[in-house]
């Protein structure tokens, strides 16, 4: 799922003007859905609208929003979440052990699980799988990295670390950790070996043909148009509701219209506002809350690249300067202050409650401390994407205006994604606006934001700027005790607002609106829709 | 052909030139060096860019257009998918423009600076100059939203299935196969954004078509014609439509060059899975094979229509017959 790449790439909203029209256009309609007739779907098919964000639907391949919500209804996986919970639940593992140092976890298997085609799912499945995911070295391969894979009979794997590491069950809730037919795709091209990167061959066979045990079978594929799944005969779990899910590649304005029309139908990427623009109608339900997407500002800690920003007393001054509430305000309902870099949904993270307080005069205060005459910052942002329908201009505004009242002087340098991309990995910039989307719901995907963190080195935050906070980050991502490991991420995240290069802004509003008569329409943070629970009152 | 090697070196080069990292941009938000080394020896990235051309060419020659990052499959397979999508549209798009511009053309020359020829100018002003996406949105809102003629997007009913796979373009796929249900569905799904791309064609042809015309109607010979005392239909259709379509002919290779812009943003708002859409993801993601194997493909699309159109001179006017 990631945030500041191929999302940021694919997720092509870039018709956010088209968007903006077609709200103008419905904002005086309303409600007006009367026109009920079922024109898109029949009793029996569930139509899932969303902008398609998709490059395989091999789940060793895949890291894109899209293919999560594809892999996760076609593949079971060790453990899994239901609903918007973020609470680890059995899947294809009934139960595990953690040792007391969180360095092995022993999961025991269901038995009598089939694959789709009828074979039996068992350790070897499981091995084969995930071993083929780290050896592919494609997107997802960092998940398992550290780990080491065995199965020890043919219904238990144990999965080690080098290093003690508690998100492991968060971990393999993962899509792209789905439980393949080992058999049969090595019968088609696949390999777990070594080597695999280079003689793997079965992304294609499993573009077309789905081998899981999960919920759902693939019937018809393509990245830009249409992706159709039918109920597995063999599913082990309670049949799914809808006897088929089609998953359309629609525009966000073209969604706003087709869930109005449509019966049975979801939509995935309306903006908060266009969803609370269909709040009054009863054939719809619309939910918005707040998204675990992170917006922060990142200021270079290389002096060399702005001695301004390199001084203590300015990133404290724009820590302070900021109108977070008005931020909030733009971001549309739903949307919070985020008092740290952790989702407030997630283990560790922050509640509202801590956040930074706008503090004008401190700010002005710190700005004449720090003795620089006339500071100047240059704010770079992706000019061509937005996330969850709000676009970084819109913020990059606020910041130069806010900061502009205190004394500091933001100039706004608008830059294509790939491009951008290239440059803040390159510590090229001052001072960034960018975005986090979690890879798994678990405060350690957040430890790349410690001095020496692969998002810190970006812009030039060396582990030994603060070797004690490091220090901190360790034992917080060793901890197997979750209520301890929860303090410890909070704490990081109070010190890090203290002082730090980061500057947390908001989590933007998320909605899904679907038709009233379906259950189970909720977001889950990390494959957006379980498709397989989405059934009728 | 040198053409269409020329277009390719020219993408080629510009898309590298680029600068954005092409494993960033595909690989998650925290890619370690060793999986970007793999997707840049996967991709051919790691050689110096000549070498990469070089090796383009190669491949080329063998039917190779090269694998897309983005779908993971070979480029002359998505390609293979994607341009029937865009034929069909294309297609239809223009013979609606052609029946309509030409039509209204005619019309409006032969009644020029009535009531008739002054709607049909305003009309042919408007498609000219409305920009597509707008007319699509709006289309989309009034005709699908509000009226409920017309489905709001992609080819088929999600209740319906895809017909056999053999020419790609369901509507003759489906009849093909002799399934009346899915063309109709197929063929209500194509109507609105044929419409919307034909439109400023159908602009484009009318008032060249209308200028033709009127100039044709000038010579002495269409007075001849009309004092001999043949039909109204002989001398419209015969003397004067058969000496003006030479113009009409010239607009209808720009008016490809109209609906291969056009399908980028209809293809998009619509949810056709063609040429257009292909292209539009894969220049976002910095997909370089898709991107080369898109512009070969449209510019070996210009030369045949610019070939054809040449040919039509001189089938349609002996004077440029070559001698």
């Amino acid at each position: 799922m990631s945030g500041i790449s191929a999302v940021f790439l694919r997720r092509r909203i870039a018709l956010s003007a088209v968007a903006a029209l077609a709200i103008a256009l419905t904002a005086y309609t309303g409600s007006s859905s009367a026109h009920g007739a079922a024109r898109s779907s029949s009793a029996g098919t569930l139509v899932v609208d969303t902008s398609f964000i998709i490059s395989s639907a091999d789940p060793a391949r895949d890291l894109d929003p899209t293919g999560y919500i594809v892999d996760h209804a076609l593949y079971d996986t060790l453990l899994t979440e239901h609903g918007s919970s973020t609470k680890v639940q059995p899947d294809l593992a009934t139960s595990f052990k953690a040792s007391p140092n969180a360095t092995t976890y022993t999961f025991q298997l269901r038995h009598g699980v089939k694959f789709s085609d009828g074979t039996p799912v068992t350790s070897a499945d499981v091995v084969f799988s995930l071993n083929r995911v780290i050896n592919l070295k494609s997107a997802p391969a960092y998940l398992l990295a550290g780990l080491k894979i065995t199965a020890k009979g043919p219904y238990t794997v144990v999965i080690k670390s080098a290093t003690p590491n508690p998100a492991i069950p968060q971990i393999v809730t993962a899509p792209a950790l789905g439980i393949v037919n080992a058999k049969a795709v090595m019968a088609h091209g696949g390999s777990d070996a070594a080597n695999a990167s280079k003689t793997d061959h079965a992304g294609q066979f499993l573009d077309q043909t789905s081998e899981g045990s999960g919920p759902y079978t693939l019937t018809q594929y393509s990245t830009n148009n249409q992706i159709t799944l039918t109920a597995n005969p063999n599913y082990w779990g309670p049949k799914p509701k809808f006897a088929k899910v089609v998953l359309r590649d629609m525009t966000a304005a073209s969604q706003l219209l087709n869930v109005q029309r449509g019966s049975n139908q979801i939509a995935l990427d309306l903006s908060s506002q266009q969803a609370d623009s269909l709040k009054n109608n009863s054939s719809l339900q619309a939910h918005t809350s707040a998204s675990p997407n992170l917006f922060f500002l990142q200021a270079t800690s290389n002096p060399k690249v702005s001695p301004v920003l390199a001084n203590h007393d300015i990133q404290q001054a724009i820590r302070y300067g900021i109108d977070y509430r008005g931020m909030v305000a733009t971001a549309g309902t739903g949307a919070i202050q985020a008092a740290g870099l952790i989702p407030v949904q997630f283990l560790g993270g922050l509640p509202t409650s801590y956040a930074v307080k706008q503090n004008i005069a401190k700010a002005k205060k710190l700005v004449a401390q720090s003795g620089l005459k006339n500071p100047t910052v240059t704010l770079s942002y992706p000019s061509d994407i937005s996330v969850n329908g709000l676009s970084f201009a819109t913020l990059a505004q606020r910041v130069q205006y806010d900061l502009g009242r205190i004394g500091i002087t933001i100039k706004v340098q608008a830059v294509p994604v790939a491009p951008f991309l290239t440059a803040y990995s390159a510590d090229k910039y001052q001072l960034v606006q960018s975005y986090w989307g979690p890879d798994y719901a678990d405060p350690n995907d957040y430890l790349v934001f410690l001095p020496g963190g692969s998002v810190s080195s970006r812009m030039d935050w060396p582990a030994s700027a603060n070797p004690a906070l490091v220090a901190l980050g360790k034992r917080a991502g060793s901890t197997s005790n979750n209520a301890l490991r929860a303090g410890l991420f909070k704490q990081i995240q109070e010190k890090l607002d203290q002082s730090s290069p980061f500057f947390p802004l908001i989590q933007p509003a998320q909605a899904i609106v679907g038709s009233s008569n379906l259950t189970g329409v909720a977001l889950n943070p990390s494959w957006l829709l379980s498709v397989a629970e989405v059934g009728t009152k | 052909m040198a053409l269409s090697i020329g277009i390719v070196v020219v993408s080629f080069v510009l898309t590298h030139m680029v600068p954005g990292n092409p494993a960033l941009a595909n690989l998650g938000q925290n890619p370690t060096p060793s999986e970007i080394r793999v997707f840049d020896q996967r991709n051919g990235l790691d050689k110096p860019l000549p070498v990469q051309l070089g090796l383009y060419f190669v491949h080329l020659l063998q039917g190779n257009l090269g694998t897309s990052q983005q779908t993971g499959d070979p480029v002359a397979h998505d390609l293979s998918m994607a341009i029937p999508a865009t034929a069909e549209l294309a297609i239809t798009s223009i013979v609606i423009a052609l029946i309509f511009g030409v039509g209204f053309g005619l019309v409006a020359a032969l009644r020029r600076d009535g009531v008739t020829d002054f709607v049909l100018r305003i009309l042919s002003l408007v498609g000219v100059s409305v920009p597509t996406f707008w007319l699509a949105l709006i289309a989309l809102y009034l005709l699908f939203f509000k009226l409920g003629i017309f489905p709001g997007g992609s080819r088929l009913s999600p209740t319906d299935t895809a017909p056999p796979h053999v020419t790609g373009m369901y509507t003759v796929d489906a009849l093909l196969a002799g399934r009346w249900s899915t063309f109709w569905d197929a063929l209500h799904h194509l109507l609105m954004p044929a419409m919307i791309l034909a439109a400023a064609n159908m602009g484009l042809l009318t008032r060249y078509t209308r200028s033709a015309v009127l100039e044709v109607m000038e010579h002495d010979y269409i007075r001849a014609a009309k004092a001999k005392g043949l039909s109204r239909r002989t001398v419209v259709f015969g003397h004067i439509l058969r000496a003006a379509l030479p113009s009409i002919v010239t607009v209808i290779g720009l008016a490809f060059a109209n609906v291969m812009t056009g399908a980028v943003l209809v293809e998009n708002i619509f949810s056709w899975p063609g040429i257009g859409q292909y292209g539009y993801q894969s220049s976002t993601t910095l997909d370089l094979p898709a991107i080369a194997g898109v512009s070969l493909f449209i510019a070996v699309v210009y030369v045949v229509v610019n070939f054809v159109v040449d040919v039509l001179y001189g089938v349609l006017d002996p004077r440029v017959r070559v001698e």
